[in-house]
C-alpha cells in the first residue's frame, strides 16, 4: 500500500513540474503586455485634457477653471488641448503654449518665479512674523510669571535692603532697652 | 553693609532679543514684498485711454496672410501720420461676428486713404481666429494680442472694443460696443478732413 501511494505521489510531483503547466501563466503575461499600452492609449486624450484644463483659467469667467466651464470659448480651448495632445505634445508643452500665448493669468496657480514668486513668499513671511510675535509674547509672559514667583514674601528670609533695615532697627531697640 | 542685586547671564533675554531681531527682519522683508505687489497692482488698475489721451504704443505680431503689407510685426508708433483703427475681437465673441462686415466695408472704403485698420485678436486660438477671418472675408491687417499685453495697455473689459487714433497718435474715439459703418465713417471723415 505504502509503496503504491509513494509511486502515485511521485507521479503527481512529476506531473506538477511539467513545463506545459506554465502555459496559463505565460498567456497571462503575454496578455498583460499587450493590454497595457492599449489601455494607456484609451485613457490618454480626454483624461489628460481634463488634467491640463484643471490647471488653466477660463478666459471669460473670473476664477473658474477651464475644465469645469461649459462656455463656447472654453470648449474651443479644450479642443485645442486635445488636438495638441494628439499631435504628440506633452502636458507641460501644452501648458507652456497656453502660458506663452495668453500670459501667466491663464494659469490657475501663479508660477513660482519672477514677480509672482512674491504671492507665494508674502503669506509665508506673514506666517513667520506671526509665529515670532507669538513666541515673543509667550516668552514675555513666562518671564513675568517667573519674576512674580521670585518676589520676596514676608515669610522669606532673604536679606533685602528693606528687611535688613528692619533687623538693624529691632537690634537698636533691643540694645536701647 | 549694602546688598547689591546679583547679576546673572540672562538667557531668556538673549532669546527675546534674537526673536525680536528675526521678527523685525521678516517684517521688513514682508512689507517690502507687499509694497512691490501693491505698486504692481496699482499699475494694472489705471484708467482706460479715452479721447484726448495718447494711445499706448504696442508691437503687434501679425497672422500670416493678414500682414496687409505692414510686415510681420507692427509698431503703432510707426504708423504716425495715419489714422489708425484698432479693433479688439475674438472668434468666440458673438457681437464681433455682427460687426465684422461693417469693419471690412470700412477697410475697403478707406483703403486708398491714410487709414490703417488693425484687428487685434484677444484670448483666442490661432486656428479659430483664422477660421473666423476666412468666414467673414476679412482682408485688413490682423494680429494676436500675445500675453494680453495690448489689451492690458488699453484696459479693455471685453470684446469687441474699437479705438480710433489720429495722425498724432492721440485717441479720438472709443467704442465699447459693436461698431456700425455710419459711426465709423463719420469719425474717419472728420479726422481726414
Amino acid at each position: 500500500m505504502k509503496g503504491k501511494r509513494q509511486k502515485a505521489e511521485g507521479k503527481n510531483q512529476r506531473r506538477g513540474r511539467h513545463p506545459l503547466c506554465l502555459l496559463p501563466f505565460a498567456f497571462c503575461l503575454l496578455f498583460s503586455l499587450i493590454a497595457l499600452p492599449a489601455r494607456a492609449q484609451t485613457v490618454l486624450p480626454e483624461d489628460q485634457m481634463y488634467q491640463i484644463a484643471k490647471q488653466l483659467n477660463c478666459p471669460t469667467c473670473a476664477g473658474r477653471n477651464l475644465a469645469d466651464c461649459p462656455t463656447d470659448t472654453c470648449t474651443q480651448w479644450k479642443q485645442e488641448i486635445v488636438s495638441q495632445l494628439k499631435d504628440g505634445k506633452s502636458g507641460d508643452e501644452v501648458l507652456t503654449y497656453f502660458r506663452g500665448r495668453f500670459g501667466d493669468q491663464v494659469l490657475q496657480e501663479p508660477p513660482k518665479e519672477g514677480f509672482t514668486l512674491l504671492m507665494w513668499v508674502v503669506p509665508v513671511l506673514a506666517a513667520a512674523v506671526l509665529i515670532v510675535v507669538a513666541l515673543l509674547a509667550a516668552q514675555r509672559a513666562s518671564s513675568r510669571n517667573r519674576k512674580s514667583a521670585n518676589l520676596p514674601t514676608a515669610s522669606s528670609n532673604q536679606a533685602t535692603p528693606a528687611n535688613s533695615y528692619e533687623t538693624e532697627l529691632e537690634q537698636q531697640v533691643k540694645d536701647a532697652s | 553693609m549694602t546688598v547689591t542685586p546679583e547679576v546673572k547671564p540672562d538667557a531668556p533675554a538673549r532669546l527675546r532679543l534674537l526673536l525680536t531681531v528675526a521678527g523685525v527682519a521678516i517684517l521688513v522683508v514682508a512689507l517690502v514684498a507687499l509694497g512691490l505687489m501693491a505698486m504692481r497692482l496699482a499699475g494694472q488698475q489705471g484708467a482706460r485711454p479715452t479721447a484726448g489721451m495718447p494711445a499706448p504704443d504696442f508691437d503687434l505680431p501679425m497672422y500670416a496672410n493678414y500682414e496687409n503689407g505692414l510686415g510681420q510685426q507692427i509698431k503703432l508708433s510707426d504708423l504716425r501720420g495715419k489714422v489708425v483703427i484698432i479693433n479688439f475681437w475674438a472668434s468666440w465673441c458673438v457681437p464681433c461676428k455682427d460687426e465684422a462686415p461693417a469693419l471690412e466695408a470700412i477697410a475697403q472704403k478707406y483703403a486708398d486713404r491714410d487709414v490703417v485698420m488693425l484687428g487685434i485678436n484677444y484670448l483666442d486660438m490661432e486656428r479659430d481666429a483664422l477660421a473666423f477671418l476666412a468666414t467673414y472675408g476679412v482682408s485688413y491687417g490682423n494680429g494676436v494680442d500675445l500675453q494680453q499685453r495690448i489689451s492690458k495697455a488699453y484696459r479693455i473689459t471685453g470684446v469687441p472694443e474699437t479705438f480710433i487714433i489720429d495722425q498724432q497718435g492721440v485717441v479720438r474715439e472709443v467704442f465699447i460696443q459693436p461698431i456700425t459703418e455710419p459711426q465709423l465713417s463719420a469719425t474717419l471723415d472728420n479726422l481726414l478732413n
